[in-house]
């Protein structure tokens, strides 16, 4: 049956901030327990599927834990007139949240933000010069968000372009880490978001070893800096890994 | 195993995935190497002493080529490529393909070819309505409408790149041109292989088989080659009483024929077989031996049934060679 | 959305006309339908229906509200449909917006009656805790993830079934006094299933030529001169009605279209029932 989410009653401002400073006080301490029974350094299982819709080029479909987003590629298609005309193709990202995706209702309009954000990720990996004068569009839409959107959309997203058969440098695999304290956190869930002190997100092609965008907010030491990075390029390589076998096993199914 | 998803109950299921685990067990009639899949960013082995050529889908980097493409790699003798498994149509000279005319230009139609661009059909390389050869002058290019319409579908045959990267197509030939009294259906381009004939005329059926390279797949009722068609649909723009048009429908039993094997075409488009004229004509008679409704053979059922019976042909071809 | 050209047109009308469409069907035969429920988990309802290769997804999420000052005894139910960019790269920005518009419209005349809310679909007084003070605020979500013709249909097949598939959580009222707010404890616990036997159905009719179809693939929609969207309740009641189209109609063929979808959409609705059985069956 259906799950009963945090806001119902009127009255609930008052016990949502009771709950979060409840959590800030134990984060502090060395032996938290996450609420869903992880370690810190551990992240949530993956479930990846190639060709979830049908109309488009390429698609996939990800889950991690409470986070699931589709992701469809159209193209390459023609350019529009007015675009000018240019050696190299062009890569259109959108991302849209449904209205149901979050606990409070919201409007499920286009996230902007978002969008420029997954294409300055997908921007180094994708070769454009393959597909002059055309353009190839990705659509993400997050069915629900359960904490660490963006980087699933990345890696989402890389795998449907490497399902359209466009062709790409390395597949981009995203991972994000929390700061509570002395504490870092791989992977965190919505509510730990809402009271983390710093974040760090890094997508990244693995196998050239490059780092194609780079967030963080908060306060970081230099030394927490580079454990960070370290947990995260770590973890990226072994979720590029999960989506190498993803591909190559819906390849076996087609041949 | 794309577009078409029947809802399977338990029994179907289990049968299905058997007869596409016994099709995978096969070993495939074309190559007998194994098959070596990479993925994105793969390294592909290659014995550095020989100058290796780098085909498509391959990159260099720091001396080990990689792959940029999900695929298979294929050997050449010194080349080497990645072949994508669900490519995209790549026309090549010569291809016949179905096309949609989605602007017309000056002296030039745009035809949608399920390509990264749109195909250009030149007015010089099309027969002008009167059959005569000579110069195409401002009055054609005027009447360039009468010919060919926006959303029209058109059979023709790949000419060649021009030197800016566009495709250009040419209809000079009877047996191409526009397409009427039919349905125009989209399968995946890799499911169809460059065969010697693209054109089928199914006598038994009454019924002509246009398979492109493109994945568009025209069914319609049989037409003689150079019959002017053209008169037709312009009765039609006379005529718009509903009587009057009936006598020009097709006809009934021709109109079975033209569903049933535009069904096996979605059949086995999504199934993810090859289409070849035998696969077609052997589903179509199949459900009519079976005497399944037209309708139904969409339906679970038969989806599982053509499966299996795909899988005792592979066998039996295995058996014969073997 | 790709045009066809006038001899494809011609050849669908050909077959309407001889009741064998491009795939076989009979012209009031719908395609075939699959149902999954619970398909968004946080969600108080959902559910999925596949109608060929048209696919939606509805979703229902209840939350504590005011009643309306005009209709202090009613609870408030609000209907919303997206068109996803993943069906088509058109429905990319605003480009959806103007169907998004219509099919939400066009919904909530089926399903909720009038402004006075009476003759609503839903039974607005089940949503209601405390009159004037405290009632459930329904959202209903309609997502289309893949079109392929009448997505009217299947967005009201998916609320159905969603609907079925609702759990309003048990609500004890506590503190009977008379400000504005009374306390209310919202159970964990404890859920009542949402009663949808009043809940119509939707069927669409397109016109073309001289017949009408059910259940129009996005081709045969683009050659229609007018549709007729009928909500047929089980009862046999109508519960809405909307005409789309340009071309207008002679009354006594409206009569007609009405009628004969009353007796289709008492097909579909013995249809839904069976799948919804069938779902909530598998999911125990």
């Amino acid at each position: 049956m259906a799950t009963t989410p945090m806001t119902y009653s009127p009255s609930q401002g008052a016990e949502r901030r009771q709950k979060q400073q409840q959590m800030r006080r134990m984060s502090q301490e060395l032996d938290w327990k996450r609420s869903d029974g992880r370690s810190f350094h551990q992240c949530r299982p993956a479930c990846l599927q190639t060709g979830a819709t049908n109309a488009a080029s390429g698609s996939a479909y990800a889950e991690f834990g409470a986070t699931k987003v589709i992701v469809s590629v159209f193209g390459p298609r023609e350019s529009k007139k007015a675009m000018m005309y240019s050696d190299i193709g062009r890569l259109n990202c959108n991302v849209s949240f449904t209205t149901f995706a979050t606990p409070i209702r919201g409007q499920g309009s286009d996230n902007k933000e978002y969008s420029a954000m997954l294409h300055k990720a997908l921007e180094g990996a994708v070769i454009l010069e393959s597909f002059p004068k055309t353009t190839v569009d990705v659509f993400a839409l997050v069915l629900e968000s359960g904490g660490g959107d963006l980087p699933v959309i990345i890696s989402c997203a890389s795998l449907a372009l490497a399902d359209a058969g466009i062709m790409m440098y390395d597949l981009v695999s995203s991972v994000s880490v929390s700061c509570f304290g002395k504490n870092i956190v791989i992977d965190p869930t919505a509510e730990e978001e809402a009271c983390q002190d710093g974040s760090l997100m890094i997508a990244c092609m693995p196998a050239r070893n490059e780092v194609t965008q780079l967030t963080l907010t908060g306060q970081w030491s230099t030394a927490k800096t580079n454990e960070a990075m370290e947990l995260c390029m770590d973890a990226c390589s072994k979720l590029a890994s999960i989506m190498r076998s993803c591909l190559k096993k819906s390849a076996n199914l087609s041949s | 195993m794309r577009d078409l998803q029947p809802s399977l109950n338990q029994t179907q299921r289990v049968r299905l995935q058997s007869a596409l685990r016994q099709l995978h067990s096969l070993p495939s009639s074309s190559s007998s190497s194994p098959l070596s899949s990479v993925a994105v960013a793969d390294p592909i082995q290659v014995n550095h002493d020989d100058n290796i050529l780098k085909g498509h889908g391959t990159l260099d980097c720091d001396g080990e080529v990689v792959a940029t493409l999900c695929g298979v790699v294929e050997r050449v003798n010194k080349l080497v490529y990645v072949r994508a498994l669900r490519a995209r149509y790549k026309p090549e000279v010569g291809d016949i393909i179905v096309g949609r005319v989605i602007e017309i230009a000056p002296k030039r139609w745009r035809l949608e070819i399920n390509f990264s661009q749109v195909a250009v059909l030149m007015l010089s390389s099309m027969n002008l309505p009167d059959g005569i050869q000579r110069r195409r002058t401002a009055v054609d290019e005027l009447n360039m409408r009468s010919i060919f319409e926006e959303n029209d579908v058109i059979c023709a045959e790949v000419r060649g790149f021009q030197h800016d990267g566009s495709l250009h197509l040419q209809a000079r030939s009877q047996k191409y041109g526009k397409l009427e009294r039919g349905q125009l259906l989209t399968v995946p381009a890799y499911l169809v292989k460059r065969r010697k004939q693209h054109f089928h005329h199914l006598e038994q059926y009454g019924v002509d088989l246009i398979i492109g390279c493109n994945g568009f797949i025209w069914v319609g009722e049989h037409v003689e080659a150079g019959e002017n068609v053209g008169m037709l649909v312009e009765d039609q723009k006379k005529t718009s009483t509903a009587e009057e048009e009936s006598w020009s429908f097709t006809p009934l039993e021709t109109r079975k024929h033209i569903c049933r094997i535009a069904n096996a075409v979605r059949l086995l488009s999504a199934l993810g077989f090859t289409l070849t004229v035998e696969a077609i004509v052997d589903t179509a008679e199949a459900s009519l031996a079976s005497n399944i409704e037209i309708n139904d053979m969409l339906g679970a059922e038969f989806f599982v049934q053509t499966a299996e019976r795909e899988v005792q042909r592979r066998a039996s071809m295995v058996r014969k060679k073997g | 959305m790709v045009g066809l050209s006038e001899g494809e047109k011609h050849f669908i009308r050909g077959g309407i006309a001889q009741d064998l469409r491009s795939d076989g069907r009979k012209r009031l035969q719908f395609r075939s339908i699959s149902v999954e429920t619970g398909v968004i988990p946080q969600a108080n309802g959902s559910a999925r229906v596949r109608l060929g290769a048209t696919d939606v997804i509805a979703s229902i999420k209840a939350e504590l509200g005011k009643p309306s000052i005009l209709r202090p005894d009613k609870g408030k139910v609000s209907i919303f449909v997206d068109c996803s960019p993943t069906a088509a790269p058109m429905f990319e920005g605003r480009g959806g917006e103007e169907l998004s518009n219509d099919l939400s419209v066009a919904l909530q005349r089926c399903l909720l009656g009038g402004t006075s809310g009476a003759g609503a679909g839903i039974d607005l007084s089940s949503l209601i805790i405390v009159d004037g003070k405290v009632c459930w605020d329904l959202y209903i979500d309609g997502l289309v993830i893949s079109s392929d013709g009448n997505l009217l249909d299947a967005l009201a097949a998916a609320i159905k079934v969603a609907l079925s598939n609702t759990g309003i959580p048990k609500v004890s009222v506590l503190g009977a006094s008379s400000d504005e707010q009374p306390d209310v404890d919202v159970s964990d616990e404890e859920f009542l299933q949402f009663d949808t036997s009043g809940v119509p159905v939707i069927v669409t009719l397109t016109k073309v030529g001289r017949h009408y179809i059910v259940d129009a693939t996005s081709e045969e929609e683009s050659q229609m001169s007018s549709a007729i969207s009928v909500s047929v309740n089980r009862r046999g009641q109508i519960c809405g009605l909307t005409k789309r189209g340009g071309a207008g109609l002679d009354p006594s063929v409206v009569l007609d279209m009405i009628s004969v979808a009353n007796s289709v959409s008492q097909q579909l609705i013995t249809v839904l029932d069976s799948e919804i059985a069938a779902a909530e069956a598998s999911e125990e």
